[in-house]
C-alpha cells in the first residue's frame, strides 16, 4: 500500500538550547545519588534508600526470557539521571524560566489549564517548573504536589504509601526508579472529597540522552474521586532516551481513580514505565492508556483488588508504526472475594509497527466471586504489520469466572472499496475505518483528549493525502 | 569446548518461558533423573497396519521447551507406519510399561491417502513413566485421525512431544488423559502446501492432585492454511492444568485461519487452571482469534437435573461429561 495514511504527529519534536544548573552527568553511582540528594536537598533516610535500591537495582536481573528484543538496547550508562534548572516550580507561568515556558506553550499546556483543568503539575527533565491548583481545592485539604515536595511537606501522608504498592525489589525497573526517581506528582484527595474536573501532569524530555524517572504517588481517601490525566512529549535526539516512571495508586474504600495517559514520545524514547493500584473495599481503579509514540513502550498497567467487590478496568489503545514497538496490556491480581474486573485492549499496527498486548489476570485462592473479562482486538494495516498477544490467566477455585477474548483482522477490502466509490481517497476511507474500530474507546477518554486522538488521526490522514 | 556446551540443551528452568506454571525445577529435573537411572523397558505393538523396522526417528522432532529431555530420550524401540494406501479398519498402536520406556512413533500418511490411528499408552506400574517423541506426516490431500489415549496408573507420569507436518493434508489429532499423576504434552503442528487444514482437541478430566501440562503451537508457514484447536478440561480435588497455545502466522503466510479454544470447568475450591492463549501474526489478511474460559460448571444445567431427581454428585458427572464430550464429537465429525 503506497499511501500509508499515518504519519507521526511531529508537534512534540522540538527543543530549546539545555540550560541546566544541575547536571548528573552520564551513569548511575553512589556518586550520581549523592548528587542528586544534594541537588534536591534531601533528608538521610532518601538517601540510604536511594543506594539500598541502587544496589538491588544492579542485583536484579534484565526480563530478558519474556521481554521484546528491543529492550536489550537500553544502555543504562549512556542515560543522563538528573538534569535540572535548580529552580523551584512556579505557581505562575510567568515566573517559569523562559524556554521552559515557550515549550509548554507550544505544547498548549497553559491555554488547557484555563479551559478544563482543576490542577496541572507540568515536568521538564528531571523537574516540575510549574505547578498549580485551583484555591478552592486546597481548601479542602486536596494536596497536589511534586514527589519532592510531596516528601518533604507532607511526609507523614506520602511515606506510608511510598513503595508499597510498587516495592523496590518488584524487578529492575521498579529498582532503577527508586534509586533516581525525580518528579511526577504527588496527590491526596481526603474522605469524601470529590474533584469535578481532572488535575492534569505535564512531562517533557527537552535534552538529549536524558532519563526521566518520575514518581507519583495518588492516594483517594476514603469515598474520594477525582482524575488524574498524563501527557508525555520528547524531542527526537540522535542518542535514545529512557523513560522508566513508577505510578502508585491507592483507591481506599470507596475512593475511584481514573488514571487516562496519553503518551506521544518521541521514537527513540524507550518507555519503562510501572503502572499499580491498590483498589480496597468498593473501590474503583481505571487505567485509560493510549500509546502513540516511543521506540520501544512496555507497560502493563496493574491493579491488585485487595478489598471485597473491587473494581479495575484497564481501557487501552496502542498505535504501533514503522520501528516501534508497542508492548502494552494490563494485569489484574483480584486478592479478595467478589472483586471485578475487564480489560479492553486495541491495537493498530502500521507499516513494520509491531503492536503485542501482554496481560495477567490471577484470580487467587480463597476469593470466591470473582469476575473478569478481556477483550483484545488487533487491526493490522499492512502486509509486514506484526501484532502478537501473550496473555496468562490462573484460575483457583470454582466459583470465579474469567474469560478471554481476542481477535486479529485488516480493514476490510470491501468497506474501503464502497467509500472510495462515494469519492472518499483511500486515506480518508482508511482513516474513517480506523476511527470506527478505535471509535467506542476514545469515548472513555474525556472530551478535550477524545477530540484531539481524533483530529490527530485525521490530520495525519489529510497531511497524507495526494 | 565453549561450543559444545552450548549445544547440549539444559534443562529447563524457571526462567523458561515454556515451562511458565509448570514447576520444572520438580517436574523436569524429576523425569531426566528417571530416565537418566532406569533401563527402558516396556512394548510397543502395532494391529492393523505393517510396521517399518526401524523406520522411525526422533531427530529433529521439534519440541517446546524439553530438548534437553528430548536429548536423553534416546529411542531405541519405536514403530514405523508407512501408509500407501486407505484403511478401512482403525490401525492400533499400544504401548505398555511397568517401568520407564522412551518408545517413538513415525507416522506418514502418502498422498491421498484415508487413514485412522488410534494410539493407547498405558503405564501400569507404581511410579512408572513414559517418554514419547512422536512425528506425523500427512501428504497431499491425505486425510488422517489420530486419536492418542493416556492411561496411567495414579502414581505414573507421562510427555508426549508430538510434531505434526500437514503439507497440503487434513490432519486431526485427539488427545485425552486418564489418571496420570503428571503429564505434559508438546505438540507443534505445522501447515504447509495448499490448504493443509490441521485439526488440534484434548478433553481430560483430573481429579486429586493431578497436574496437566499442555503445550500447542500452530505453525502457518505458508499461505491459505487452516488450523483449529479446542482442549477443554475438567478439574476436581486439587487438580492444575496448564494450557499455553501458540498460534504463529510467518510472514507471508496470507490468507491464513487459524483459531485456538480453550475451555475448562472447575469443580472444586481447590482446583486451579492456568490458561496461556497466544498469537503471533506476522502476515497480512488473516482470520485469528482465540478465546480462554475458565469458569464453574453452569449452576442451571445442574439445577434441570437436579429438578428431574438424578442426584447432586451424579448430576455434576453428567454435566461434566457432555462438556468433554462435545470434543469427542468434534473430533469425529468430519
Amino acid at each position: 500500500m503506497a499511501d500509508v495514511p499515518f504519519q507521526p504527529d511531529t508537534r512534540g519534536e522540538f527543543s530549546y538550547p539545555e540550560n541546566h544548573k544541575f547536571d548528573a552527568g552520564y551513569g548511575l553511582t553512589e556518586e550520581t545519588i549523592d548528587y542528586i540528594c544534594d541537588a534536591k536537598g534531601e533528608p538521610d533516610w532518601l538517601r540510604r534508600f536511594r543506594k539500598d535500591a541502587l544496589k538491588k537495582f544492579h542485583e536484579l536481573p534484565m526480563p530478558y526470557h519474556w521481554a521484546p528484543e528491543g529492550i536489550r538496547d537500553v544502555d543504562f550508562d549512556n542515560i543522563r539521571y538528573y538534569l535540572s534548572h535548580g529552580v523551584p516550580p512556579r505557581k505562575s507561568w510567568d515566573d517559569v524560566p523562559d524556554d521552559v515556558k515557550r515549550t509548554f506553550e507550544r505544547l498548549g499546556v497553559p491555554e488547557q489549564e484555563r479551559a478544563f483543568l482543576a490542577g496541572v503539575d507540568a515536568q521538564y527533565d528531571s523537574e516540575t517548573a510549574y505547578n498549580n491548583m485551583r484555591e478552592e481545592l486546597s481548601k479542602q485539604g486536596v494536596i497536589f504536589v511534586n514527589s519532592t515536595e510531596g516528601l518533604k511537606e507532607h511526609e507523614d501522608v506520602f511515606r506510608p504509601w511510598f513503595g508499597k504498592v510498587i516495592p523496590v525489589g518488584d524487578n529492575k525497573f521498579s529498582a532503577l526508579n527508586h534509586a533516581a526517581f525525580s518528579g511526577g506528582s504527588f496527590i491526596y484527595v481526603p474522605k469524601g472529597v470529590k474533584l469535578k474536573q481532572p488535575l492534569q501532569a505535564y512531562f517533557r524530555i527537552n535534552s538529549e540522552s536524558m532519563g526521566q524517572f518520575e514518581r507519583t504517588l495518588i492516594i483517594a481517601d476514603e469515598g474520594a474521586e477525582l482524575m488524574y490525566m498524563e501527557g508525555c512529549t520528547a524531542p527526537k535526539f540522535d542518542s535514545a532516551t529512557l523513560h522508566s516512571g513508577v505510578v502508585e495508586l491507592v483507591a481506599l474504600k470507596g475512593a475511584k481513580i481514573q488514571y487516562v495517559t496519553v503518551q506521544n514520545w518521541a521514537t527513540n524514547v524507550y518507555n519503562l514505565v510501572i503502572q499499580r493500584g491498590l483498589a480496597m473495599e468498593d473501590a474503583e481503579i481505571r487505567w485509560i492508556d493510549c500509546n502513540l509514540g516511543s521506540k520501544l513502550t512496555m507497560k502493563y498497567p496493574a491493579v491488585v483488588l485487595q478489598g471485597r467487590r473491587a473494581r479495575g478496568e484497564v481501557v487501552s489503545i496502542s498505535l504501533a508504526r514503522d520501528g516501534q514497538d508497542q508492548d502494552t496490556g494490563a494485569r489484574m491480581i483480584h486478592a479478595a472475594p467478589e472483586t471485578t474486573s475487564n480489560i479492553v485492549a486495541k491495537s493498530i499496527s502500521i507499516g513494520k509497527g509491531r503492536a503485542s498486548y501482554r496481560g495477567e489476570v490471577n484470580v487467587l485462592k480463597g476469593t470466591p466471586g470473582c469476575r473478569n473479562n478481556t477483550e483484545c482486538d488487533a487491526l493490522l494495516i499492512n502486509a509486514d504489520s506484526r501484532t502478537d498477544t501473550y496473555p496468562a490467566i490462573t484460575v483457583n477455585g470454582n466459583a470465579s469466572a474469567v474469560q478471554h477474548e481476542a481477535s486479529v483482522s485488516q480493514v476490510d477490502e470491501e468497506m474501503l472499496f464502497y467509500m472510495q466509490q462515494r469519492g472518499l481517497t483511500r486515506a480518508q476511507a482508511m482513516s474513517l475505518a480506523v476511527n470506527g474500530f478505535i471509535n467506542d474507546l476514545v469515548n472513555e477518554f474525556p472530551m478535550e483528549y477524545s477530540v484531539e486522538l481524533r483530529r490527530l488521526i485525521d490530520l495525519e490522514m489529510e497531511d497524507s493525502i495526494g | 569446548m565453549h561450543a559444545a556446551h552450548h549445544s547440549t540443551p539444559q534443562l529447563p528452568d524457571r526462567l523458561c518461558e515454556d515451562w511458565r506454571f509448570g514447576a520444572p525445577h520438580k517436574h523436569a529435573a524429576a523425569l531426566a533423573q528417571m530416565m537418566r537411572g532406569c533401563t527402558r523397558r516396556g512394548t510397543i505393538t502395532v494391529e492393523g497396519a505393517d510396521d517399518a523396522p526401524g523406520g522411525w526417528s526422533v531427530h529433529g522432532v521439534r519440541s517446546i521447551g524439553s530438548d534437553a529431555l528430548l536429548a536423553l530420550h534416546q529411542a531405541a524401540e519405536g514403530v514405523g507406519l508407512y501408509l500407501q494406501h486407505d484403511y478401512a479398519e482403525p490401525i492400533t498402536i499400544t504401548c505398555e510399561t511397568d517401568g520407564v520406556y522412551t518408545p517413538a512413533v513415525y507416522i506418514v500418511a502418502r498422498a491421498g491417502v484415508h487413514a485412522h490411528i488410534i494410539e493407547r499408552h498405558i503405564c501400569r506400574g507404581e511410579h512408572s513413566a513414559m517418554v514419547c517423541a512422536r512425528r506425523i506426516v500427512a501428504e497431499e490431500g491425505a486425510q488422517i485421525s489420530v486419536e492418542l489415549q493416556e492411561e496411567g496408573c495414579g502414581t505414573s507420569r507421562v510427555l508426549n512431544i508430538t510434531d505434526i507436518t500437514a503439507r497440503g493434508a487434513c490432519v486431526r489429532h485427539l488427545t485425552t488423559h486418564a489418571n496420570h499423576e503428571w503429564a505434559r504434552e508438546e505438540t507443534t503442528a505445522e501447515a504447509l502446501g495448499n490448504a493443509a487444514d490441521i485439526q488440534l482437541f484434548s478433553a481430560n478430566r483430573l481429579e486429586d492432585s493431578q497436574m496437566l501440562d499442555q503445550h500447542t503451537r500452530q505453525l502457518h508457514s505458508n499461505r491459505g492454511c487452516a488450523s483449529n484447536l479446542l482442549y477443554k478440561n475438567v478439574l476436581d480435588g486439587r487438580a492444575t492444568a496448564v494450557f499455553a497455545g501458540n498460534i504463529y502466522v510467518a510472514p507471508g503466510a496470507h490468507d491464513t485461519d487459524a483459531y485456538q479454544s480453550n475451555r475448562n470447568m472447575l469443580l472444586s475450591e481447590n482446583a486451579t487452571m492456568h490458561s496461556l492463549p497466544g498469537l503471533e501474526i506476522l502476515a497480512d489478511r488473516v482470520r485469528c482469534s482465540h478465546g480462554s474460559a475458565s469458569a464453574p460448571m453452569d449452576a442451571e444445567q445442574l439445577f434441570y437435573l437436579l429438578s428431574r431427581g438424578i442426584p447432586r454428585h451424579q448430576a455434576q458427572l453428567l454435566v461434566a461429561e457432555g462438556f468433554l464430550n462435545d470434543v469427542h464429537t468434534r473430533f469425529q465429525a468430519e
